[in-house]
Formats: C-alpha cells, structure tokens, sequence
C-alpha cells in the first residue's frame, strides 16, 4: 500500500518540489501551509509521515509538533525541514520528538535518503 | 515557463508586496514583533525556496537580508532608518533580479551584489556607516540585447551532461542603476505608495491586455478620424478644418505611440537560439558559432511571438542539415566552425529577417528526386525547372529530404510549416542556396497587424484592399487590340486565358470581377484596366482592378466566421466613409485561381492517392496553327517563350533567316517551311536548349502562323516516325492534334546553323524510355552531340527492335517503365544475343545506393540520375571509349 505524507510548508513552490520527489516514489502526498491547518489534516486522518517547516505563519513547525506528538504519540514520523541559519531549531525539534532533519534545499536524493534512515522505503 | 517558476514568482511578488509594507511598518515600531516576524519568515521562504530552483544570486541576497534581520529579531541589533534603508536596498535588489528572472524564462540577470551583501553585512554587525551600495551595476528588467552579439557554441571537447551547463554568457547589458534610496531620517509615517514613488522605477509592468485594449481603442479612434476626414473633405471652408487637422495629429502620434509600446527587440525572440545552437552544436557534433546582427530591431510583440517558432526552426534546420561536419567542411576547404547569421532589418514598413549559413546548401538533385517520387511534379516539368524553382520545393508540405530522420529536425514539422506560419502574418518567405556556399532564408514580415498599409482598389463596382506587403507593381495595361507598340506592357489573350506581357515576362491574370463574379458594367474594356502585380511565394501574378485608388492605414478585423472559409479575404476592415470593405489575399487569389506558382501548390493525400494523381497528370499544351489548318500542339513546358516579332527583325545571314534576340541571333526556323514575309509581325515559339554542364546556352525560334491557346490535357501520343518534325497524334481539347517533335526542329536549327560537327562518328543509341516528354527532352540533347538516336517506349520495344536486327552502339534506359522495366531488360540482355555487349546505361530519378547496386548486379554499365544531363554524356563517352578500346 502506498503510504500518505503530510507536506507542511508555507510555500507553494517548496510544497510543489516535495509532492514531485515523494509522488516518485509513489507515496500519497496531502498539502498543509501551517501548522494549524497540518493539525486539522492530522486529526481527519493521520498520515503515515510528516514533512514539516518550521517557519510557518499562524502555528510554526516547532508549536505542531508539539501538539502533535500531545495528541498522536509518537506515531507517526516527522522529518524537521530547516536551513543553515536556522541550525539551533534542531536540537528543540529532535528534543520534541522530530525523527530527523533535512537541510533545505533538499533533493530527490537528499529527501529519499532521510525517508530511507527512518525505515520509510 | 516551468510552473514551479511562476508559482515561485507569484508568490515571491506576494511577499515583496508584503515586505515593502512590513518594513516601513516596523521603521515607524520598532517593537513591533509581530511585523519583525512576519518580515524575517518572508525574506526566510523566498531564500529557503530559492534553493530549490538553483537561484544562487538571490539566494546570496536574501541570505545577507535575512541575517540582519535575525539580529533584530534576536534584539542584537535595534532597527534605525539607515538599517531599514540598507534592508530595503536589498528588497530592491531581489525584486530586481525577480523581474528580471520573469522576462529572461528563468535565468537570473547578471550582476554584481557585493557591495550590497557587504552593507547587509556591515549593517547586520553594527557597524553601518550608511555607504550606498546602490550605485552598483544591476541589470535592468529587460536588458537590451547588444545589437551584435556572436557567441561561439562548438560542441565540447570533453562530454558534459547538458544540463549542468551553465546558460550561454550574455554579454553585459546596459546598466539600470537601481536608484539609492535614502528616506529622510524623521520623515514622519510616510505611507507605503510614498516609498515605491521614491523607488520611482523607470519601467512598469503593465498587463497585455491592457496593452491589446488600447490598440482596439486606437484601432477605431483612427477609423473615426479617417471618416471625419473624408466629410470635411467634401466640406470647403469648414469651421472643423483646423481643429480636425489637429484632431489627426493627435491620432497618428497617438497611434504610433501604442505601437512603441507593443514594439519589442526582434533580439527578444532570438535570446534562446544561442542556447540551442550551442546544445544543438554538441548533439550532432559540429561546431557552430551564431552571430546575430540587428536584434535591436523592432517589431510588434504579437508578430514577434508569432515568428518565434518559424525562426527557431529555421536556425534549427541550418544546425542539423545545412553546416556539415568538420571534417566534411575541412575536405571543402572551409574552416572547421560553421557559421549560422542572424541578420535583421527594416524596409519599408517591413522587417526582413534573414537566416543564413555557409554550409553545403540545398541537395537540388535529392529535392528533384523526392518531388518526382512523390508525384508533386512529373519528369518533364522538374525537366524544365531552374534549381532555384527546384529548391522551393522544401517549403512544400511533408518535404525533407533529410536522409535520416534526426531528433533535431525532419520530425515532420518542415519548412511548409514555417511558411504556412509566415504568409499566416502576411508575410513571405523565399530561399537563396548556393551548392557548397550555403543557404539563406528570407522571411518578410510586416511590423504589425493591427493597422496595416493597404492599396484600394475597385473592381465591378465594389472597393477592396490588397495588403501593400504583396504589391510589387501597378501597371496599366493596354489591351490587346491596342496599335500602339510603344506600350511596354499589354494584355494578351492566349484563347481565353490573359496574360500579361511585362518587359518580356509572361504573367499570369486573374480577373478580380470575374473571380468573384461580380458584374462588369459593358463600358469597362482592357484597355483602360490596371493590373496590380503581386508577389505569390517567389512568382508573379497580376490582378486586373477597375480602378485604384490611393494607400490607406486600413485597420484589419478578422473575417467573419460565415466567410472564414473563403481564403481570398484575410480580413476586412472599415474605410474613411464608412464602408467596410474585404482585404483581399493574394496567396488565397492564387489558389483559387489554380495558379500555383513555383511553390503554392499544395499536395495533399497519402502516397498512394499521389501515385494516382501522377498517372493522371495533365499537362499544359501550347496550340498552335502553322502550314495547314489543323492545330499543333508541343509541351508547354519545353518552350521557353512566345515572341509576337516585327517583321523588319527578322534577318537573313547565309541563307538562313535569324533576328536579334536577348543580345544575340537566334535561328528562326519557319515551321510550314517559307516565311511568309508578308506578315507584319511572327509568332515565334522560342526554344532554350541550356546545358549547364557543358556551358551550353543555344536559342532557337519556331515560326509559326497562330498561336491558339494553353490546355492542359492527359496525354497520350501515339507516335507515327514517318512524318518528320512530328512526333505523333494526340487527341488534345476533343480534337486530333499533331505533336511535334521538338528535337527534329531543334537539330533543324543547330545542324543549319552552329554546324554541329558529328564528333562521334555518328555512334548509335537506343534511348528507351516511357516518359514521352522525358524522351523529346533526351533525343536533341543526344543529337546535338552528334549520335544517332533511336527511341524506345520500353523494354518490350527495345527487345523487337534487338530481334528485327537493329544495332547501337551503347542503350541508355529508364529503369521504371512498364511491360519490361528496365532491369529486366538489361537481364535479359546480358543472357545472351547480339547486344550482350552493349553498354547500357541506367536513368533513374531515383539514384540510391541501393538502387545503383541493384542495377549493377543486373547488368548496367552505369548508372546517372535522370536530370544529369552532362553526366549522361560523360558516361556515354566513357562507356564507348571503353568499347573502342575492347573491340581494338
């Protein structure tokens, strides 16, 4: 069965990159531009991993995980998407139970080998 | 465009709208943390986003902006109108580079930004001396193609993947200096539209559509005018005169003006050529440089996007088959790099855009080849045609004669589509190749199709107006019962067909009353009529008009869809007084008239309803009276020219009568055989026997009594050897017709009078061919040489005349023929016989490899391609030499 992603960026264009790469490799890919509206997709239907920004408007990626991981458990997978600048956000998102983290801009190959080290492929 | 592009554009647009706002927000508080957040996430996701598309530069910019804001957010750093002013320079600097990644499909502009990243950075350590860093070169929205730019693309040495290469270098555009910004230090709130006037950028992006509306706008204010014009015209002493006047002014500068803003560089539409060329040069590994020359001239963008497609085609065709390889261009002498050449030019309200390259120019004999096996024109017509007719060819549908098809071109989209594309905007296309030299295209195009400049003309009581592009020439003609010989031009009537005589060309007419049928008032004569000469492809066809009236700035409409399918009217449009009227096209006239021109004819069908089409060919017969009563008839195609000649050029020299023809004296050659001198003036059909190969250009003049008319006819001669100068009966127009024999009388002449010595000894050959105008186009060529010729139909013919006892001394044969084609013939031959010595000689339009191996293998001596004329001597006199030496 193909498993479902959650894309959670505020740009359309990073989104749009993401759902190329994973729909590749045949997962089922569902869109959220915050983490408010990443929540609502989660609580309709829990995806089978996430993808997640962390500088978002309305809830950041930081504040979804959290309510994530209070309201779901540890299921399921979150990779933390950040950049270079932004390096000290990591330590918080694994701290807050993020599987792993991916430097943007990633790649088919950057992004697979991630899914690939938390035992998604 | 990719679309991860334009969404990256629409939503970095957003957040630059968003961000300009923010930041003199945040100007006016400081503490605002909500406005500081939202500034750090969007300068953050356009330069987190710009990593995916390979966006190094503004990636580099955004960076350097984002860090200064991280020290604010963090309270590192507190916000001060300078920090804000350097945060905006760089706002600026990737709205720049945004715009500029719009109109360049992608590719970033070229700049440099260190300056700015430096005062970004000094800005984000606090230590802002307030430098202004806008005085560094950034590249202008749309950057201004150098009118000369050459950029050599030979395929790399070593392979690189195509992708990872780096766009082509552009050369350094002028520069647009981003104008420094420096808001005074208490200006009080200054509102957001207050900050872009101070940006105050010297170009604004305006939508198409608004661009489209106005030239409606203008389109119909100019028609207004035009009829306000026209009523005060009939008015004298009007109080409006002066004021309209202006009124008009106003107009026309207005007009133009809408135009400029349409008007872009034609360099807009070559800007990817450099790009392709160079991936193009490395896939099929030649080495190309493109040099383009005027691609600042400038032309409507609606035309400009149109003719994009068409030229990237054409450089596209000039890459793959016209620029051989370098090792080909080294045994020619040339140098390794081939060269394709841009070259763009006004002309009189037109462009002209030429596409060349000095590569090995048309393969005229494969063109002649592929036309004849595709039926598009039998062996005696390609006979008669010039190389350069020849060549047109290409611009025929489903025409490539490119032997394989590569993935760079011959993908079935040819140069029939360019110019189905090119006549679409009213433009016209022709072709210059040169063997060994190269090729150039000409394409012509108008500058605009709004607005265009028309000539007026009446026929049967109606107005219409023909594009100015396709008008060559007006002439008035005198009709053809006219005295005067002083005319230079004049109507004749071959039976019922017109034709114009223009300085010794014989054009074809088209009546326009009597192709719409519209009613001709009985005063209307030729006499008076004026014939508007227009240019159809690369012929002429002349138009006959009542009457014409003057230029006009006619505004094109699109023909309404009830009429869309009558493809003599491109359009209509309305005059000063208010009436509409149709604008004619003359391709369209062309058409429907039949006449196709060297290159209007359109084939359609598949293979087999041409093969068809080819056994029924109908072909053009000039007849004509000469001696007794009965018509004659001979090919159309083999006379070069009809003469109507005065009886005083008529000259007699040893006996023989001659006159004065083009700079030299043609043989004229009475057909019923006594000039009768008598008659004012002499039909002369004249005759053109021009060998190329043997620099051979002989005229000969046939007189005749009447000239009676053109008819296209199957035909089908049954041929009778006792009458000389005949070739046989033909049942042409319902009646019988004698055909005569072109050769007879074309050795008449040359043996009368060039003394033809029979250098050969009077060496025999049998000629079997099936094609009847193939054969009278063989026979003199082979008799001027001097051999005595014989004629066959086929093989069965050749082989009765074996069997009565016959002897030659060499056989040229056709290979398709029917009953026997012409390697059975040569099989059986070779079995056994008197002849099994011969040599025989294969024709074929068709001179394959494959075919030349096949032929071999049956017999042939040699093998020459059926339009070689020279080659065919040249084998015969080898091939008997050979014999000499063998029987010796």
């Amino acid at each position: 069965m193909a498993k479902t992603c959650l894309v959670v960026d505020d740009s359309r264009v990073v989104r749009k990159v993401a759902r190329r790469i994973l729909e590749s490799h045949d997962f089922i890919v569902r869109e959220a531009g915050d983490g408010a509206e990443a929540l609502l997709a989660c609580q309709e239907s829990l995806p089978d991993c996430v993808l997640l920004d962390w500088n978002m408007p309305v809830m950041n990626g930081l504040e979804f995980l959290k309510a994530l991981r209070a309201k779901f458990g540890e299921k399921p997978p979150v990779l933390f998407c950040t950049t270079e600048t932004e390096m000290s956000y990591v330590e918080q998102a694994i701290e807050f139970g993020a599987q792993e983290f991916i430097m943007k801009p990633f790649d088919d190959e950057i992004l697979m080998g991630k899914f690939a080290q938390v035992g998604l492929l | 465009m990719d679309d991860l592009l334009a969404d990256f554009l629409t939503e970095t647009n957003e957040s630059l709208a968003d961000l300009d706002l923010a930041l003199v927000k945040l100007e006016q508080t400081p503490d605002d943390s909500e406005t500081l957040k939202l500034i750090f996430r969007l300068v953050h996701t356009i330069k987190g986003t710009c990593g995916f598309l390979g966006l190094s530069r503004l990636e580099r910019v955004a960076h350097a902006g984002e860090s200064v804001l991280v020290k604010i957010r963090d309270g590192a750093l507190v916000v001060t109108p300078d920090i804000i002013s350097t945060v905006l320079q760089g706002l600026d600097r990737i709205k720049a580079i945004v715009t500029g990644l719009a109109t360049h499909d992608g590719v970033e502009p070229e700049g440099d930004d260190t300056a700015l990243i430096a005062a970004l950075e000094a800005a984000a350590e606090g230590r802002l001396s307030a430098p202004s860093p806008a005085a560094e070169a950034t590249q202008a929205p749309a950057p201004e193609p150098s009118p000369e730019q050459a950029i050599a693309a030979a395929a790399p040495e070593e392979p690189a993947p195509a992708a990872s290469e780096p766009a082509p270098a552009k050369e350094p555009a002028p520069v647009a200096e981003a104008p420094a910004i420096k808001p005074p230090p208490d200006a009080a709130a200054p509102e957001a539209p207050a900050v872009e006037a101070q940006i105050g950028p010297q170009t604004i992006r305006v939508g198409v559509e608004v661009l489209e509306d106005l030239m409606t706008l203008v389109s119909e204010l100019v028609l207004t005018r035009n009829q306000l014009l026209q009523l005060s015209r009939s008015q004298e002493d009007s109080a409006f005169a002066v004021p309209l006047q202006r009124l008009s002014h106003i107009t026309s500068d207005l007009q133009e003006g809408v135009m400029k803003t349409r008007m872009q560089p034609i360099g807009n539409a070559w800007n990817k050529l450099p790009r392709l060329v160079r991936d193009l040069a490395h896939e099929v590994d030649k080495k190309i440089e493109l040099v383009m020359h005027g691609a600042d001239t400038e032309l409507d963008r609606q035309v400009l996007e149109l003719i994009k497609d068409p030229l990237t085609h054409m450089v596209r065709n000039s890459a793959d088959h016209g620029l051989e390889s370098p090792a080909e261009r080294r045994a020619a002498g040339k140098s390794e790099t081939g060269r394709i050449m841009l070259n763009a030019y006004h002309e009189g309200g037109h462009i002209i855009i030429e596409v060349a390259d000095d590569g090995k120019g048309l393969p005229i004999a494969a063109i002649r080849a592929k036309a004849l096996s595709r039926g598009q024109a039998s062996e005696a017509e390609l006979a008669a045609m010039s190389d350069e007719q020849v060549a047109r060819f290409i611009f025929r549908a489903g025409f490539s004669t490119a032997r394989t098809v590569t993935a760079v071109s011959g993908r079935g989209v040819g140069m029939d589509v360019v110019k189905t594309n090119v006549e679409r905007i009213g433009g016209t296309i022709d072709l210059k190749s040169t063997p060994g030299q190269g090729t150039t295209f000409f394409v012509k195009i108008p500058l605009t199709l709004a607005i265009v400049s028309a000539l007026i003309v009446q026929a049967g009581g109606e107005r219409f107006a023909i594009p100015q592009i396709s008008v060559i020439e007006l002439v008035r003609a005198a009709g053809s019962g006219s005295t005067s010989d002083r005319t230079e031009s004049r109507i004749e009537r071959i039976n019922d067909t017109p034709v114009l005589r223009l300085r010794d060309q014989l054009l074809p007419l088209v009546s326009l009353s009597g192709l719409l049928r519209l009613k001709t008032s009985s005063t209307d004569t030729e006499a008076g009529q004026c014939i508007v000469v227009t240019q159809i492809g690369a012929s002429l066809l002349g138009i006959i008009v009542d009457r014409v009236f003057d230029t006009e700035e006619i505004v094109v409409k699109p023909v309404a869809p009830i009429l869309r399918h009558i493809s003599m009217f491109s359009g209509n449009t309305i005059l000063g007084d208010g009436s509409v009227i149709m604008i004619l096209d003359p391709n369209g006239i062309a058409r429907a008239q039949g006449i196709a021109g060297s290159d209007g004819h359109i084939a359609e069908g598949n293979t087999k309803d041409v093969v068809v089409a080819q056994s029924e060919q109908r072909t053009a017969m000039l007849l004509f009276r000469a001696g007794d009563r009965s018509p004659k008839a001979v090919p159309l195609s083999l006379v070069a020219r009809l003469e109507d000649i005065e009886r005083d050029r008529i000259e007699f020299s040893a006996g023989q009568s001659v006159m004065q023809y083009r700079g030299r004296l043609m043989p004229l050659v009475p057909m019923s055989g006594t000039l009768d001198l008598e008659k004012p003036r002499q039909a002369v059909l004249v005759f053109n026997d021009v060998d190329n190969a043997n620099g051979r250009d002989r005229c000969m003049g046939l007189v005749v009594d009447e000239i009676l008319d053109v008819v296209e006819e199957h035909l089908k001669v049954e041929l009778s050897g006792d009458r000389p100068g005949l070739l046989g009966t033909a049942v042409v127009d319902g009646h019988a017709t004698d055909v005569i024999d072109t050769a007879y009388w074309l050795t008449q002449a040359t043996q009368d009078w060039f003394h033809t010595a029979s250098k050969h000894g009077q060496r025999r050959i049998l000629i079997v061919e099936d094609s009847d105008f193939f054969r009278n186009m063989l026979v003199p060529a082979l008799s001027a040489e001097g051999y005595e010729v014989t004629a066959a139909e086929n093989g069965v013919q050749a082989m009765r005349l074996r069997d009565s006892g016959a002897m030659f001394d060499a056989v040229v044969s056709d290979v398709e023929m029917p009953e026997m084609d012409g390697l059975e013939l040569v099989r059986t031959l070779r079995s056994g016989g008197p002849w099994v010595g011969l040599p025989v000689i294969a024709l074929s339009a068709r001179a394959g490899d494959e075919e030349i191996a096949t032929g071999r293998e049956a017999g042939f001596t040699d093998y020459v391609g059926k339009f070689d004329r020279g080659a065919l001597l040249a084998s015969l006199h080898q091939c008997l030499d050979a014999a000499l030496a063998v029987a010796a």
